[in-house]
């Protein structure tokens, strides 16, 4: 229903703007340019009216960590590190991270960091902060599996002590992991913290002005932030949600200002308008292919005949409007935030996931494995992407020689494919989209560790495991890097996950506004603080 | 009275178990959307998060809960927005209201109004009304929805494309409404009065020289107004459970699109509340109506 109605509201709304300008034509996968930021803002702006898919369900973040949620606390809440808009990550709340041996991480915490009712930012909040991400049932407790215990060491000292090295630590401390809380603010609030009507625990360039349930969300720029270097040019950020067809008519009316989409096909409208801008960034989404090991697709063989006759060009024009490029690894190059020009030779090497089909090598491999002919069930939850793979599966199947036929799930049963094998049971492909908030590939990579939750096909390789285990203890980037290359081979080698196209982060601009960052860090940067007026 | 009211709790205790026991069935298991990201999903962590919400307690248990709660007054929280249900609802409550009582001004002006027309005037009149209701019933809300916002929102700018809080906000999406509805009440109304003309103290009225418009007033439309305000009330009520398609088109964050959202996450305490809500309200329209026959129609007073 809602993707029709967003289909209609598209097409009534080219139809009314009449003219050249509404062939919605689709642009070259090829030329998509990826930009960290857009172009800096020159002015003032009292209020900007931001879009979200969704009304957020909680500002508690560590009850849920959901893109809308995070989209907009990213300007309320500090962590400890920082994703910077070219994915790289720096010190923030903390001023300094040594590690003094692998298993131990010393912060060093700035001394004139305050919250939004004015106390210090103390180690005492660190450490109780940490310490609730790492709850039992919390959003970011996954990142704390290899924390042994979290200490105050002095008073402006935090000390975490490993039971293993985990490299990727420092990464986690820049996303909801390392969010600082008024310990004081969040006790006072109890079960209503995060809730409407109820302020933050925060201390970032904004704070939380009025939450309306069901209408409105406003956040206001703090002007006793701590960080005199940050100047918000933006007084107010108005928070609405609407589906696609609303969302589309606010930016090109202009009663709003800006969004940050997730799905392709709003972007599509606004490109041929010259009312709004859409600019493209660094993100580390792909819509992949996850396998079962039920049938034919337990054969590698079989998935790499797959891998190399789907069309991934063909998916980015018709299921992604030409907003998305063919690629090769389960994982976005906005993960590569260092050594990236070492990612990018390694990317450029791979084989196994061609743009467009090649066929014969496919036939081969096919016969190798001794033409099966029980057919092959691809999932779809009847959303236009999911349902342009499918069909790009039945395609390429019969065209090396297996048949393919499609299976519609609904959308409220679509995410049960994670927790239910019985469901799993039902079929052989479940085309879906995946990012990692950490911009290192790793965080991705032990999804293809044996007896992992996500690793559907029961791929297992001892040496795989290991190496896994290496690279998160790798505190030397080169060093890690060079493992997770040779992950990355193993794992599209024997294609774990069969990876299609990467879904770029769009953010969409009134012809008012400019300033904010384009990549994937809308969900830990304070994006807002960029955002003003056009010169 | 006793007994009305004591009707109507049954009706609500069997439709909640009915509603309960349906979502409980549908497909997909609520702990996908409580545990977040995929990220997340390890079987350690989706057991706590199993435990935290009762997840595991058998079917009985976790609507006796609910029900236990709800009869002190808690309607629980929601487990997607993790507010107080009784919040929520209270905050998205005025804007379907709201909603709705633009769209009964607008069908039950309107609708009468066009029904009248096409009885009084017959002929050419008659017909272009049919047509025309005909056809604005015909075309799906959803259409007109987005017909509405294209040419008074986007081309010409006059009202605004999304969001609520004010009359002229509600506009568009009220006509949206109303006009399925126009088109059914326009028709009783139109039929109503047709039947009325027909009957004798019309004839004896007529014959003794009152004016048409008196006519018309006084003796055949206060006769047809009972069907008329029955389906008034039928339809109001009717609408109370179907905003979510115009509040969906129009952004308008109402009872309507959260009922629907709280479906697709299996969000129990908040689809239980909202669905009692429109039944009750259905309930309260429908007896209000048949509270207001009396009044309207002595014929029915001395029946009673």
């Amino acid at each position: 229903m809602k993707k029709t109605l967003a289909l209609l509201g598209l097409a009534a709304l080219t139809a009314a703007c009449g003219g050249p300008a509404a062939t919605t034509k689709a642009p070259d996968p090829a030329t998509l340019t990826l930009v960290d930021r857009t172009p800096k803002a020159a002015g003032p702006l009292d209020n900007a009216v931001w879009l979200l898919g969704q009304e957020p369900g909680t500002l508690d973040l560590d009850l849920d960590g959901g893109t809308d949620n995070r989209t907009v606390m990213a300007n309320v809440c500090e962590r400890l590190m920082q994703t910077q808009p070219d994915m790289t990550v720096k010190p923030w709340l903390a001023e300094k991270t040594e590690q003094p041996d692998p298993k131990t991480m010393v912060l060093t915490l700035r001394q004139d960091a305050t919250f939004h009712d004015g106390s210090p930012v103390t180690a005492d909040d660190v450490v109780w902060s940490l310490e609730r991400h790492a709850g039992e049932g919390k959003d970011e407790s996954d990142e704390f599996e290899d924390v042994q215990s979290v200490a105050k060491t002095g008073d402006h000292e935090v000390t975490i002590a490993f039971k293993r090295p985990n490299a990727l630590f420092v990464q986690a401390l820049a996303g909801g992991a390392g969010i600082v809380l008024n310990q004081k603010v969040v006790d006072g609030l109890g079960k209503d913290f995060g809730t409407p009507g109820h302020e933050d625990a925060c201390s970032g360039p904004y704070r939380l002005k009025e939450w309306k349930s069901g209408s409105q969300l406003t956040i206001e720029r703090y002007d006793a932030y701590w960080n005199k270097d940050v100047k918000p040019l933006t007084k107010t950020v108005t928070f609405q949600w609407a589906d696609d067809t609303a969302l589309v008519n606010s930016l090109v009316t202009g009663a709003a200002q800006g969004a940050y989409l997730s799905d392709t096909g709003p972007a599509v409208a606004p490109q041929s308008n010259q009312a709004v801008s859409v600019a493209y960034g660094a993100t580390t989404r792909v819509f992949v292919l996850l396998p079962t090991d039920r049938g034919v697709m337990k054969d590698a063989r079989i998935r790499r005949a797959l891998s190399l006759a789907v069309d991934r060009a063909g998916i980015a024009k018709s299921g992604f409007a030409g907003l998305a490029r063919p690629w090769k690894v389960p994982v976005g190059a906005g993960a590569w935030s260092y050594q990236k020009e070492a990612f990018q030779a390694a990317y450029d090497q791979l084989q196994g996931a061609p743009d467009s089909p090649r066929l014969e090598e496919a036939k081969k491999l096919v016969q190798e494995a001794g033409s099966p002919k029980e057919p092959i069930i691809v999932a779809t939850n009847g959303e236009q992407a999911r349902t342009v793979i499918a069909n790009a599966v039945v395609d390429a199947a019969k065209k090396i020689g297996l048949t393919a036929q499609i299976k519609t799930v609904p959308a409220s049963e679509f995410g049960s494919f994670y927790t239910d094998e019985s469901l799993r049971a039902q079929v052989d492909l479940v085309p879906d989209d995946w990012y990692i908030t950490k911009s290192d590939p790793i965080g991705f990579y032990d999804n293809g560790l044996t007896g992992s939750s996500n690793n559907w096909v029961k791929f297992s390789s001892p040496e795989y495991d290991e190496l896994v285990a290496r690279a998160l203890s790798a505190t030397d980037d080169a060093a890690r890097a060079k493992d997770v290359i040779e992950l990355q081979r193993r794992f599209t080698a024997d294609m774990v996950w069969i990876s299609l196209v990467e879904v770029p982060n769009a953010v969409v601009l009134g012809s008012k506004v400019t300033g904010p960052p384009a990549s994937q860090v809308n969900m830990g940067y304070p994006w807002a603080a960029d955002l003003g007026a056009k010169g | 009275m006793v007994r009305k009211l004591a009707g109507l709790l049954v009706t609500l205790l069997a439709t909640s178990f009915v509603i309960f026991g349906a979502s409980y069935a549908a497909p997909g298991d609520p702990v996908t959307f409580l545990a977040g990201g995929k990220e997340n999903l390890t079987p350690e962590y989706l057991a706590a998060v199993r435990a935290e919400y009762h997840l595991d307690d058998p079917f009985l248990v976790q609507y006796a809960r609910w029900l236990g709660d709800a009869v002190t007054g808690d309607l629980g929280r929601s487990t997607q927005y993790n507010d107080q249900v009784f919040d929520l609802l209270m905050a998205r409550l005025p804007s379907t209201l709201g909603l709705v009582a633009y769209a009964a001004t607008l069908f039950v002006g309107f609708g009468i109004a066009l029904g009248v027309l096409a009885a009084v005037r017959g002929g050419r009149t008659d017909s272009a009304v049919v047509a025309g209701t005909t056809f604005a019933t015909s075309v799906p809300p959803f259409v007109v929805a987005t017909a509405l916002i294209s040419l008074f929102g986007v081309q010409l700018g006059w009202f605004p494309v999304m969001g609520g809080g004010s009359l002229w906000h509600l506009t568009l999406p009220a006509v949206t409404l109303a006009l399925g509805a126009l088109a059914i009440i326009s028709r009783v109304t139109r039929q109503s009065m047709v039947e009325q003309r027909e009957l004798d103290h019309v004839t004896v009225a007529r014959a003794s020289g009152l004016s048409e418009r008196l006519i018309v007033v006084r003796h055949v439309l206060r006769g047809a107004l009972g069907p008329i305000v029955t389906m008034c009330g039928l339809v109001t009520a009717g609408m109370l459970a179907g905003t979510v398609t115009v509040e969906t088109a129009f952004g308008l964050n109402g009872v309507g699109s959260l009922l629907v959202n709280a479906i697709n996450t299996h969000d129990f305490p908040v689809t239980q509340a909202v669905m009692l809500l429109m039944v009750a309200a259905y309930i309260l329209v429908t007896t209000l109506v048949d509270l207001a026959q009396p009044l309207i129609d002595p014929r029915v007073r001395r029946r009673a």
